[in-house]
């Protein structure tokens, strides 16, 4: 060959011999990687934190090409907790008896426990949100309890409908658009509201069920009784206090609301239904209202969101004046009472009823933010921020500060529109049985 | 009993090896190291000047003598024209044709009568490349039966000679030579030559009349709708087939011999008044400047007169259908179509032209783009897959879902090697089956195919040599490429592909973005005959062609590609559907 | 030069666009809301406009020498003197601007998929592309770049539109961010940002004969301007300030926001393919304009010699900051508030001293008769 030819091959030659004493640094088999796929961090001893994490078995998850697996969540996940300064020590640490090397970027949810929550979970978040491996759609959790409440949850996780503990966190978290009772929490959003001076972050709610078999369910733990109702709703619990026995024993329900970085209360999920609604992210759930003609019966509507709410800021003398404008739709899901709201005359009694409802619930919970909690979790700030030029300004009117003494309107919009199958309810017709 | 005692003997006793001669292959006079004791007597004077020179010259000497023996025949061998004497004809082509030995040579020696002569004459031609009976018919009969008539004019030779090429030998083509080359040439391929004593000249007619395949349906472009004429091997059928389809005398067929021995016949297509003149000169003087013995295929030609060889994609297209000849042809393109080859080659080509089969032009507007969707996604899968496969499930683990990701950890649990290895394997192991598969005899042909991919794909899972994910990406690496409609492109991709993983191995996406900004360099580079390869994507011509890559309805197609620099660039009016026109006028009224 | 490379009016667009428009992935987003907080989209387009003025000012100056590149005019205004000091210092802004964004891609990928590896051995992907694609001349780079800038804007317009969802307009109050001052007059010298427009001064003599280089520079201002400002809009309207300010990787974080269902999280690194071709058709382009201007400066006949010491200098360059934070430090603070000296100054200087020499000549030559 010309020398041309021969001058370029061994310079090709010599760079692809370079290359292969360099080496593929940053090669890593998928075999040689193991997946945690929950943290928890509860409070350790000394400034130390102690870290839970729950790994993934794939052999187990997947079940391979020969049949089995499916189901059996138990087998498919193995825990570890060890005791750090600070988060990538105890990666450090967990690497050093773990044979594979830790891959964070399966990371689904970060599970705080309560009291390191009250504490202030800054230093934690920060350094997560740094990390390049940590995904940001991971939901960020509270474990309710004393002590090490996330290990504790987490090892109480134990998926039944699927083999890959993953996909269990993962479809549990986001089902808050049909349900209601918890939000996005995401890692992004948290870290986004806690450096935000016009919104406060918020996590979920999670605990263990407190019950073991149905004769021990009770309603103590409601706060049916705080809001005046003589019976408890669906929504008025927290995670932990719901009335259910079964073999999955995590609930998640509610609301934990931070001020900064500390936490400083929990919302039920009643409440929850109503801060999703604020935002403007309530999909859609099923309500029960209190019957308003009959005492003791309630009606059942499917609740959606349609319309964005409209809300206001005002300042008159020095205090916020916030009015909210909250539109839902419904559909009628089941009169107890058999009382023919359907009709074109009594539909607007319900209506009102609804809507009252609402209003009240949404009194209480925004009174509860700024007096009790003193946080904006529904983010007025943003309609605050709007009236600013610089950024100048609106730092030095210090929002923040102002909320707790702000005042509270809302006006609740409720409009029925189906009334599903059946347009009345005709009572059963039979003889009064053993009454007289 | 006296047979087992002599195979004892035989087995025991030994015995002297038979003396075999083996075959060495002798070198040649020129060469060969002579012994200076055998010594002829010329020799002996210059053993003097020094035993190498002697060798040297001895053999130099030894050469001239053997060509002095054979001085006798001097004349004949030298001789060039066609001579008068007959007998001198005919010893010259018995030397030249290795006449008895060669075989299938046949040497007629017969008498043509004219008038009350007797001229002797003599036919010579290649059994079995020769059509028998127009032998007898057109020449034999009239020259041995027929030649009694009168002959009105003058008795002389040059009459003669003009009487027998003009009225006699009736045969659609007859050659009139006097060179013994040209006669010899025609015989090669099939015709016969026709000597006659007192006449220096010979004829040379074309009675080609060998085996030879029919025109058959497509082997390897096959369409659903379309017309299902291939190529076959002989060049006039060849050009006719093309001729047929275009039917127009601005369609030049040059006529260009390759080859100093061969001197195979090949014809350079091309529309007169629409093909580019400095093009059709390019190639012409391409086609011309090739010096070589044998050519036998346009495989070999299109390695001859491509601009790189080492680009990896072709820069000819070779087709073996006659109607995408004619409508390239009719773009303003060239074509190259050779004796003794059912592929044709058409130059220059762009990128899109690998993208296209013939069906495209067929069927209606929409399905021809899905299909072009098709097989670009196609190519894309056959480089780019494997690589893509390495890169993110080294490198980039984040990207993969969770549950995919604990499904190919737990299959590759168990798997000894690392993922590149493994698909090199798995590579290796579909290329060998590809290549196995053409050589298997047809009873097992089929079957092989089926136990190559599933059952050996499957036991190498089973096995835990491979992990199963890995066998459906190279299974679909495999039928994407075989979804690409050029067959030398596909080759191509075959050989970057491991390009690719390798890249990939080395430096994840980087690596192959790496790999893809330079191949687009290099493609973006390549001429094929002086258009550029990436045309039109690459310079952005100017006229809005159509038929790029979406291709657009064919009432739409107005212009001739740009890059081709035609002479003529409308195709179409701009209203070619008239029908339309006249019917809103009718409306009107 | 050798041979006569001639490309059209479309190729020219598109590298002068790359030129511009690779600082959007890099960090521009994150660097305008540095600068002026939440109004950095305001900030984009009113730098968008006033390069387009300025750019309008110059080109009414060059329509006396069309067909003639800014070293031909030096050349014709003051001589061999002039041709060498401004080509030098072209070659020399242009080198450093290369070799910190180099190390800056480098970086970059860096943190999103390398973590372990070298420097030297990504930015060595990075060299070997810069070589090979430059050693083929500039034609194949330009088609290239005309066929590999739409997958980029495809890529670009993914990110933008699927992050959509997490508009919030909040985000973007207050309006004036930081103030009008910091705007209007602080982000005077982010004019910088169009510094890569000077390359378009070189072209003429490619363009074969096209003698509207003014169209072709409004026209790619105008789609930059708006490539930018509506990249920096989505960037801000999904991270508030100041937030946004803090993100080493603006583009990165943003694509890193794309979530649909189960399926479609975390596909950032397919942009990784995306932003290594926009990354290695800059540097290729850059480099390659370094070397013509240089070749063209000193009238040198060939320049493939001269690709691997430059290579080799670039490389040299870009390695010596010590960390990503200084490399960040020299892009913003640095280079971008002096870049637009070269790139608007020198023409304009040049352009006006030509005019008067040229008018000077043309009295010289009225009054000799």
């Amino acid at each position: 060959m010309g020398s041309k030819t021969k001058k370029s091959f061994t310079v090709l030659l010599a760079f692809i011999m370079s290359f292969s004493v360099t080496g593929c640094f940053d090669k890593r088999e998928i075999d040689d990687l193991v997946n945690p796929i929950a943290i928890g961090f509860d409070k350790g001893s000394n400034h130390s934190v102690r870290m839970t994490l729950q790994i993934a078995i794939p052999t187990k998850v997947a079940g391979g090409g020969e049949g089995g697996g499916g189901g059996g969540g138990e087998e498919s996940v193995s825990y570890t907790t060890v005791e750090a300064p600070s988060i990538y020590s105890g990666l450090n640490m967990i690497n050093s008896y773990v044979s594979k090397q830790l891959n964070m970027s399966q990371i689904k949810v970060l599970v705080f426990s309560e009291e390191l929550a009250r504490e202030g979970i800054e230093k934690y978040i920060n350094a997560l949100m740094r990390g390049r491996e940590f995904r940001p759609h991971s939901y960020v959790i509270v474990a309710r309890g004393t002590g090490n409440a996330a290990e504790r949850y987490l090892r109480a996780v134990e998926p039944e409908l699927e083999s890959n503990p993953a996909k269990y966190y993962e479809m549990l978290l986001s089902a808050y658009t049909y349900t209601g009772f918890t939000a996005n929490t995401s890692l992004t959003n948290f870290y986004k509201n806690m450096v935000s001076e016009s919104t406060q972050p918020l996590a979920v709610l999670a605990d263990i069920s407190k019950f073991e078999k149905s004769d021990d369910i009770n309603m103590d733990n409601s706060s049916y009784q705080e809001k005046g109702r003589e019976f408890p709703l669906e929504g008025d619990f927290k995670a932990g206090d719901m009335p259910k026995v079964g073999t999955i024993k995590s609930e998640v329900m509610g609301l934990a609301v931070f001020n900064g970085s500390k936490m400083v209360g929990e919302l039920d999920g009643e409440e929850t239904q109503l801060q999703l609604m604020l935002e403007g992210n309530f999909g859609y759930s099923y309500v029960t209202i209190p019957d308003p003609e009959a005492e003791d019966y309630v009606v059942l509507l499917n609740i959606k969101q349609n319309r964005k709410p409209k809300r206001k800021v005002e300042i008159v003398d020095e205090k916020p004046h916030i009015k909210v404008n909250i539109y839902l739709e419904a559909d009628i899901l089941s009169i107890q009472s058999g009382v023919n709201y359907e009709s074109l005359e009594k539909v607007k009694i319900l209506e009102d009823a609804a809507e009252k409802f609402f209003e009240k619930g949404f009194l209480r919970m925004l009174k509860k933010t700024a007096k009790e909690f003193k946080s904006d979790i529904a983010g007025f700030g943003k309609e605050m921020k709007g009236k600013f030029l610089t950024w100048d300004e609106w730092t030095n009117f210090n929002w923040i500060e102002k909320y707790p003494d702000s005042e509270f309107e809302v006006d609740v919009d409720l409009k029925i529109r189906r009334p599903g199958l059946m347009l009345r309810t005709y009572p059963a017709a039979g003889t009064e049985v053993g009454e007289e | 009993m006296a047979d087992l005692k002599k195979l004892i003997k035989d087995m025991f006793v030994f015995k002297e090896p038979e003396p075999r001669e083996e075959f060495i292959l002798e070198e040649k006079e020129s060469e060969k190291i002579v012994n200076v004791t055998d010594a002829h007597d010329e020799t002996s004077e210059k053993k003097k000047k020094g035993s190498l020179r002697n060798l040297f010259s001895k053999s130099a000497n030894s050469e001239k003598k053997d060509s002095e023996s054979g001085k006798e025949s001097n004349n004949t061998e030298n001789m060039t024209c066609v001579s008068k004497n007959l007998k001198e004809n005919v010893e010259y082509l018995k030397k030249r044709f290795s006449i008895p030995i060669n075989g299938d040579v046949v040497l007629r020696e017969f008498d043509i009568v004219i008038k009350d002569r007797k001229i002797p004459a003599c036919l010579i031609f290649y059994d079995g490349m020769v059509n028998g009976m127009l032998i007898n018919l057109n020449i034999l009969q009239p020259l041995m039966l027929l030649s009694n008539l009168d002959v009105k004019g003058k008795n002389g030779e040059k009459d003669i000679a003009e009487y027998i090429h003009k009225s006699l030998v009736t045969h659609n083509q007859v050659k009139v030579s006097h060179e013994f080359d040209e006669i010899v040439g025609e015989i090669n391929f099939g015709g016969c030559g026709v000597f006659i004593d007192g006449i220096d000249v010979a004829y040379a007619c074309d009675v080609k009349g060998w085996q030879h395949r029919g025109v058959d349906r497509p082997n390897n472009e096959i369409v659903i709708r379309g017309p299902q004429e291939s190529f076959n091997e002989i060049l006039r059928v060849n050009t006719a087939l093309v001729r047929k389809i275009l039917k127009d005398e601005d369609l030049v067929a040059e006529s260009i011999e390759i080859g100093k021995r061969s001197k195979t016949p090949c014809s350079l297509l091309y529309i007169k008044d629409i093909a580019n003149e400095s093009l059709v000169n390019e190639v012409r003087r391409r086609l011309q400047n090739i010096k070589t013995d044998y050519i036998f295929d346009t495989g070999e030609l299109e390695q001859y007169i491509e601009d790189n060889t080492l680009m990896s994609t072709p820069q000819i297209v070779a087709t073996e259908r006659p109607d995408r000849v004619a409508s390239m042809l009719a773009e303003g393109k060239v074509a190259v179509i050779m004796s003794g080859s059912p592929f044709a080659l058409v130059m220059p080509t762009t990128n899109n032209d690998f993208l296209q089969s013939a069906e495209d032009a067929y069927v209606r507007f929409p399905y021809a783009n899905l299909l072009r969707i098709m097989r670009v996604i196609a190519i894309f899968m056959s480089l780019l897959l494997p690589g893509l496969y390495v890169a993110i499930t080294n490198y980039h683990h984040e990207m993969i879902p969770t549950d995919l990701l604990f499904a190919i950890e737990a299959s590759r649990e168990r798997v000894p090697f690392p993922s590149v290895v493994e698909i090199i394997i798995m590579e290796f192991a579909f290329e060998l089956i590809r290549e196995a598969g053409l050589r298997v005899p047809s009873p097992i042909g089929p079957t092989l195919g089926i136990i190559g991919a599933l059952i050996l794909g499957q036991a190498a899972v089973a096995a835990n040599i491979v992990s199963p994910i890995l066998i459906i990406v190279v299974a679909v690496t495999g039928i994407g490429s075989f979804a690409i409609p050029n067959f030398s492109l596909g080759f191509s991709f075959r050989i970057l592909r491991f390009a690719y993983v390798f890249l990939a191995a080395m430096a994840g996406f980087l690596g192959i973005t790496f790999g893809l900004f330079v191949q687009s360099i290099i493609l973006c580079n390549a001429k094929s005959f002086g258009v550029p390869f990436m045309a039109p994507f690459g310079p952005k011509t100017k006229s809005r062609f159509q038929d790029q890559f979406f291709r657009s309805p064919i009432w739409k197609q107005e212009k001739r590609p740009d890059f081709l620099n035609t002479k003529d660039t409308q195709k179409q009016p701009k209203i070619s559907r008239q029908w339309r026109k006249s019917e809103k006028k009718k409306g009107k009224q | 030069m050798e041979g006569k490379i001639i490309f059209g009016k479309r190729e020219a667009i598109s590298l002068l666009i790359i030129l511009i428009c690779n600082q959007l992935i890099l960090g521009f987003p994150s660097i305008m809301s540095n600068s002026v907080g939440s109004a950095g989209w305001i900030l984009s387009i009113y730098v968008s406009i006033l390069a387009l003025c300025l750019f309008l000012i110059i080109s009414k100056l060059y329509s006396a020498f069309e067909g003639k590149d800014l070293l031909d005019i030096s050349e014709f205004a003051g001589g061999n003197i002039a041709r060498i000091i401004v080509g030098l210092i072209v070659v020399i802004d242009s080198v450093l601007i290369i070799s910190v964004k180099l190390r800056e891609y480098t970086e970059h990928i860096k943190i999103i998929s390398f973590t372990q590896s070298p420097v030297s051995f990504i930015m060595l992907f990075f060299a070997l592309g810069m070589i090979i694609s430059v050693h083929f001349g500039i034609e194949p780079l330009v088609r290239s770049t005309t066929i590999v800038l739409p997958i980029v804007a495809i890529g670009v317009v993914i990110v933008v539109a699927g992050s959509v969802k997490n508009f919030e307009l909040s985000n973007i109050m207050p309006i004036l961010g930081t103030g009008p001052y910091d705007i209007f007059v602080g982000g005077l010298p982010r004019l910088s940002i169009f510094s890569g427009i000077i390359s378009l001064f070189f072209i003429p003599p490619f363009m074969g004969g096209y003698k509207n280089i003014k169209k072709i520079g409004v026209l790619v201002i105008t789609i930059s301007g708006i490539v930018l400002t509506v990249g920096v809009l989505a960037y801000l309207l999904v991270f508030p300030y100041p937030v946004s300010s803090n993100n080493v990787l603006a583009f990165f974080e943003l694509s890193r926001v794309l979530e649909y269902g189960r399926f479609f999280q975390r596909i950032e690194s397919v942009f990784l393919l995306t932003w290594s071709l926009a990354g290695l058709l800059y540097l290729s382009s850059g480099l390659y304009f370094v070397i013509y201007v240089f070749s063209k400066t000193f009238k040198l006949k060939y320049y493939r010699p001269l690709i691997i010491p430059f290579t080799l200098i670039i490389f040299s360059l870009s390695l010596i900051p010590e960390s990503l934070m200084e490399i960040m430090y020299l892009d913003n603070k640095v280079i971008r508030y002096y870049a637009w000296i070269v790139a608007f100054g020198l023409p304009f200087v040049l352009l006006s001293i030509a005019r008067l020499v040229k008018r000077k000549r043309r009295g010289m030559a009225k009054n000799g008769k």
